[in-house]
């Protein structure tokens, strides 16, 4: 009786190890599929741009949080689980790689080898938010993806703070705002031919941005350049 | 019988809960059939290494005080000299190029400096996928000088935060700038050029 337990026990290890083996190997393969998607996307936006600076591109779980902000020191994207699971497709990960993307290259810039460069966006984070998030809309047009996506991506993603005046980030509404008149000014095409109307994320940001479009409105019907002051 | 009517009631009631919010303001002022699909640029080939300079000098100055400049504002630059490619003028002097303000940044705080960013050079015979072209100006960085006296100060708070005050300056691109673009001839798709090359022979 004895024997039989014991070998009724070994197979039932014998067949949990099997089982686990091939689940890490599935997680594994799944993370090296995710990882060259992620490297066509972001080698894409940089080639269409003509990006003729040094980065790489690294996928991580959450896991395996990596302190600090290699995207300005040592010019390596990381684009963590959560910031993939939230995308829905592949103009939703550019979003959010042409962004990084800005931003790396903001680190080149400026004397000491971009020291100073870095420096400034960790020190005016506030400032640079919304010029990240317009030059990402123009890399995404150039590599042929839609800049719809990062307004959707944005609308998933970032919360809504209550206030602005003494943050270091944007109130969301606000950036969007801005995402949304700089694809009017310089990408109608997209508006004009909007598809995205249908998605779910974007008429959520239709709807929640009825003031702040109303703004824009009003300007474009006055016909002034002056900036508008979003909410 | 009744319960194919009823459910063809049910689909025509319960469809309207699912419409769409419409875009009335992009419907009233974008007309869909004006806007030609911007240029990409994906038939890149970055294999070639020859290069032309295109010196070039803006006709009109422009700067980020007092609100002067825009994004998507339509600007003007003329060729500062001739350009050659193959013993043949390409350009000749003064040729008038487009171009345009594609983003700005204010300057701000610890000396940060403003930032215009000049990209989408229109030049005549010459392809924009060829060009390597990004033109980036910036004001007066006082932040090389801001941030050591910043840190310096931070064990005496709050003296590290006075440096907030020192601004950064104003990005003017005046017609004293000489601005230099590069045109790539060989950059684009090789292999239609391989493919001439082989017919060739």
């Amino acid at each position: 009786m004895k024997k039989i337990f014991l070998i009724l026990f070994a197979c039932l290890l014998f067949a949990s190890n099997t089982v686990f083996a091939i689940d890490t190997e599935k997680a594994i393969v799944n993370d090296m599929m995710l990882q060259n998607h992620i490297n066509e996307i972001g080698t894409r936006i940089l080639n269409a741009n003509k990006i003729d600076l040094r980065m790489v591109f690294l996928y991580s779980r959450k896991d395996k949080l990596i302190k600090g902000e290699p995207s300005l020191t040592k010019r390596q994207i990381i684009i963590y689980d959560k910031n993939i699971n939230n995308a829905s497709n592949d103009d939703e990960i550019a979003a959010f790689l042409a962004r990084e993307i800005c931003k790396t290259a903001e680190s080149y810039m400026g004397q000491l080898k971009g020291l100073v460069g870095s420096a400034q966006v960790k020190f005016a984070p506030k400032k640079y938010e919304i010029f990240f998030d317009k030059r990402a809309v123009d890399f995404m047009v150039t590599a042929g993806y839609n800049p719809l996506a990062l307004i959707t991506y944005i609308n998933k993603n970032c919360p809504q703070k209550r206030f602005d005046t003494f943050a270091r980030s944007n109130l969301t509404s606000k950036r969007l705002a801005n995402i949304y008149e700089y694809i009017y000014t310089k990408y109608p095409y997209f508006l004009a031919n909007n598809t995205y109307i249908s998605n779910p994320y974007y008429q959520n940001f239709l709807l929640t941005s009825i003031n702040n479009r109303q703004k824009l409105q009003q300007k474009i019907e006055k016909n002034t350049k002056k900036e508008i002051k979003y909410e | 019988m009744n319960k194919i009517i009823f459910l063809f009631i049910l689909f025509l009631t319960a469809s309207p809960v699912f419409a769409l919010e419409r875009d009335y303001f992009v419907e009233k002022t974008l007309a869909s059939n004006l806007y030609s699909k911007p240029e990409t640029n994906l038939n890149y080939n970055y294999e070639s290494v020859e290069s032309i300079p295109i010196k070039l000098q803006i006709t009109k100055n422009i700067s980020t005080k007092k609100g002067k400049v825009y994004e998507g504002q339509n600007i003007e630059f003329k060729t500062i000299e001739d350009v050659f490619y193959n013993n043949e003028i390409l350009l000749k002097r003064g040729t008038i190029v487009k171009a345009r303000v594609e983003t700005y940044i204010n300057r701000g705080m610890n000396g940060i400096p403003a930032t215009i960013i000049i990209d989408n050079f229109e030049i005549p015979n010459i392809k924009k996928e060829k060009l390597k072209s990004i033109y980036i100006k910036k004001g007066a960085n006082r932040t090389i000088f801001v941030l050591p006296v910043k840190w310096a100060l931070t064990p005496l708070p709050p003296t590290g935060s006075f440096t907030n005050i020192i601004i950064g300056g104003h990005a003017k691109i005046t017609n004293k700038d000489k601005i230099t673009i590069y045109y790539y001839p060989h950059w684009g798709n090789k292999l239609i050029d391989y493919n001439i090359d082989i017919l060739k022979l």
